[in-house]
């Protein structure tokens, strides 16, 4: 049971994820980094079958370095999204699909904006203030609908991820104790340390 | 579970008076679940030309890229536009291809095609709208088309609502009515609705604010 | 050398050191020797026509066509080889029909004339293959264009004409052509002024077995009305049509 979340506030995008790596019953890992930085500008939470999402993450991750490098300047988000989406729908139409939702969340140096996009196995795309995959999607969905803020400072908006962060711990039968929080705006991309 | 209604959505076209309009909601979920209040399922082809994609949100895509492709070569090789017949054949020959491992989603085309009397100094049109189901058999209507999760109760309001020869405006209003009346009884469609009315001379492009629940 | 094989039997077309394709000259040369055939584009329509020799007496020449039609709205005649022309009847008019299997309508004159054409250049950069030893003249009628005439010619270039000849006799036909074309003549003018210049060259007696006309016309409103989405029959009324024996004979007569 994987959660996570992206909320986009003012020149912001926030990524969290649990940390969990399991089997069936068994927890294998508490310290999974599941957020991974795509381009200097990007960031893309992956979850679903364990295998695939590795392996399909390093797929895209290799292909923008690719284009960063042959063309010199990284993928904007919305480009880097429509990629990925395609990656997606052809593979879901293969011999064996990968099965990984995704949410990629960017800043786009060339306009100043955030972007934050869901994205699931089937190859469905679309840009929204903010997302969850997995169980957490049911609990706080709502509460983001009361809560978001798209003109929210960082600190505003850390604070509505604990909200959600909290809701899950509280209602949600298995407990996910440790989460990995992402932040992507002007400056790139950094880790940022909560006390949940 | 039926594929296409997992992401829910509605999509509806009618005829008026030397116009035509297409509407559809903006909803995206995944089941009863909401993802997005702002997922668009028409698009524009042509000037005089758009299409209206209910089905599985990956296929929307898909297929507005696809539509996009081989209408850009058509209109390149043939150094002509493209008319809303031709068109609507371009989509069930590519819906057709896929017969055996189909796209998810039955389109709806809504056009304004020009008379074969028209001339660059006096350009006449007539209304044109068709739907296909999911394989890409035509549906050429005098009426209206209507597709999705909410095509029953679409069939019944617009049933009650359409009537022949409406100017603008008033198909604006008949269309919009039909739609907001229609998704407000189906769990799947709804969260707001986007309308296009298509005159000779403009395209009138308006967002509605439906019921949020 | 070519002859075994192995690793010089190169494409037949190479540039010369000049600059030039000898094999699509050639390829020229051998539609030179066919019979004449000339279009003429009128006002309303378009009239194609060629010279129908046989070589023996005994053939009988009404099982010999020359003219051919590749869709309801195009039809084409050609100068030169005529098991090549037979090729590309073939390949257009299958070429047609995939364009009404995808769009629901036949292909514009212009769109046609290219594929065949594309046809034509591709034999002239292949391994393995010569040159198609034919020219062709296009006629035909869309919506966008209207009527159209065009040449295609071995290396697979293709020009739009108001009136053209190709094969034996070509200059002097198009010499006879220039005094005689006006834009705005019809296309009963026209036929007349096609026999006319295919009798300035023509060897023997000219009759309805020996020439084979081909006719473009344009349709009324009410027949384009007729054959759109929705209507009654909603098929495209011909406009390409091969003229009978008889109605030859006629235009023969007067």
């Amino acid at each position: 049971m994987e959660v996570q979340f992206g909320i986009v506030g003012k020149g912001y995008v926030i990524m969290a994820s649990d940390t969990n790596a399991g089997r069936s019953i068994v927890k294998m890992k508490t310290d999974e980094d599941k957020i991974k930085a795509l381009s200097p500008h990007l960031l893309m939470a992956a979850s679903g079958e364990p295998g695939d999402t590795v392996q399909f993450s390093e797929f895209i991750e290799r292909n923008l370095r690719l284009h960063h490098i042959r063309y010199t300047h990284p993928m904007r988000p919305q480009s880097a999204a429509s990629w990925i989406r395609r990656a997606l729908a052809d593979s879901l139409r293969s011999r064996k699909p990968y099965s990984v939702n995704l949410l990629v969340g960017g800043y786009d140096a060339s306009t100043d904006s955030p972007h934050l996009y869901w994205l699931d196995y089937l190859g469905t795309l679309v840009e929204v203030p903010f997302a969850a995959h997995g169980y957490g999607a049911y609990f706080c969905l709502s509460l983001l609908d009361r809560y978001h803020n798209p003109e929210a400072n960082l600190e505003e908006g850390l604070e509505t991820l604990k909200r959600c962060v909290r809701e899950v711990q509280k209602r949600l039968i298995v407990g996910l104790p440790d989460w990995k929080i992402k932040v992507v705006d002007k400056d790139g991309v950094r880790e940022i340390n909560l006390d949940l | 579970m039926s594929i296409m209604e997992l992401n829910g959505g509605s999509v509806i076209a009618m005829v008026g008076k030397d116009c035509v309009a297409i509407a559809s909601d903006l909803r995206l979920g995944n089941q009863a679940l909401s993802i997005s209040s702002n997922f668009q399922k028409i698009f524009p082809v042509t000037d005089r030309i758009y299409i209206g994609l209910p089905g599985l949100a990956s296929d929307v895509a898909t297929l507005r890229e696809r539509f996009r492709l081989r209408v850009n070569m058509y209109t390149i090789k043939e150094e002509r536009e493209l008319e809303p017949e031709t068109f609507a054949h371009l989509v069930s020959s590519t819906l057709y291809e896929k017969r055996f491992s189909p796209y998810f989603v039955e389109p709806v085309v809504a056009g304004l095609s020009k008379l074969p009397t028209s001339t660059p100094e006096s350009p006449k049109f007539k209304p044109f709208i068709c739907g296909t189901d999911l394989i890409g058999c035509l549906n050429f209507a005098k009426d209206f088309i209507v597709c999705g999760t909410a095509s029953e109760k679409l069939f019944g309001v617009a049933e009650g609502l359409w009537e022949p020869d409406l100017e603008p405006e008033d198909l604006f209003e008949t269309i919009s009515q039909t739609l907001l009346n229609a998704v407000d009884r189906d769990a799947f469609s709804g969260w707001g609705a986007v309308v296009h009315v298509l005159t000779p001379d403009k395209v009138i492009t308006r967002t509605l604010r439906g019921r949020m629940d | 050398m070519a002859s075994d094989g192995g690793a010089y039997s190169y494409s037949l077309t190479v540039f010369s050191p000049s600059g030039k394709l000898v094999q699509i000259e050639h390829a020229l040369a051998a539609v030179a020797q066919g019979t004449t055939s000339l279009g003429i584009k009128a006002t309303n329509g378009i009239v194609i026509a060629t010279e129908k020799k046989s070589s023996s007496l005994l053939i009988d020449s009404s099982m010999l066509d020359k003219v051919a039609i590749i869709c309801p709205n195009i039809g084409i005649v050609y100068s030169g080889m005529g098991p090549d022309f037979r090729v590309l009847v073939a390949k257009a008019r299958k070429s047609a029909q995939a364009y009404w299997k995808i769009y629901g309508e036949y292909p514009p004159t212009k769109v046609l004339t290219r594929e065949i054409a594309t046809v034509m250049q591709e034999a002239t950069q292949s391994g393995g293959v010569r040159p198609f030893g034919v020219s062709l003249l296009v006629a035909g009628w869309d919506i966008t264009r209207g009527p159209t005439l065009y040449q295609v010619d071995p290396s697979g270039s293709f020009w739009a004409w108001k009136a053209s000849a190709i094969g034996k006799n070509m200059v002097n036909a198009k010499t006879f052509l220039e005094k005689r074309y006006n834009d705005d003549i019809s296309l009963e003018d026209a036929i007349h002024t096609a026999l006319l210049t295919l009798k300035e060259g023509f060897e023997g007696q000219m009759t309805e077995k020996t020439i084979e006309i081909g006719v473009v016309t344009v349709p009324t409103p009410a027949e384009l009305e007729a054959s759109q989405v929705g209507a009654a029959t909603g098929r495209p009324t011909p406009t390409f049509r091969i003229l009978s024996e008889e109605e030859v004979r006629d235009y023969l007569a007067l």
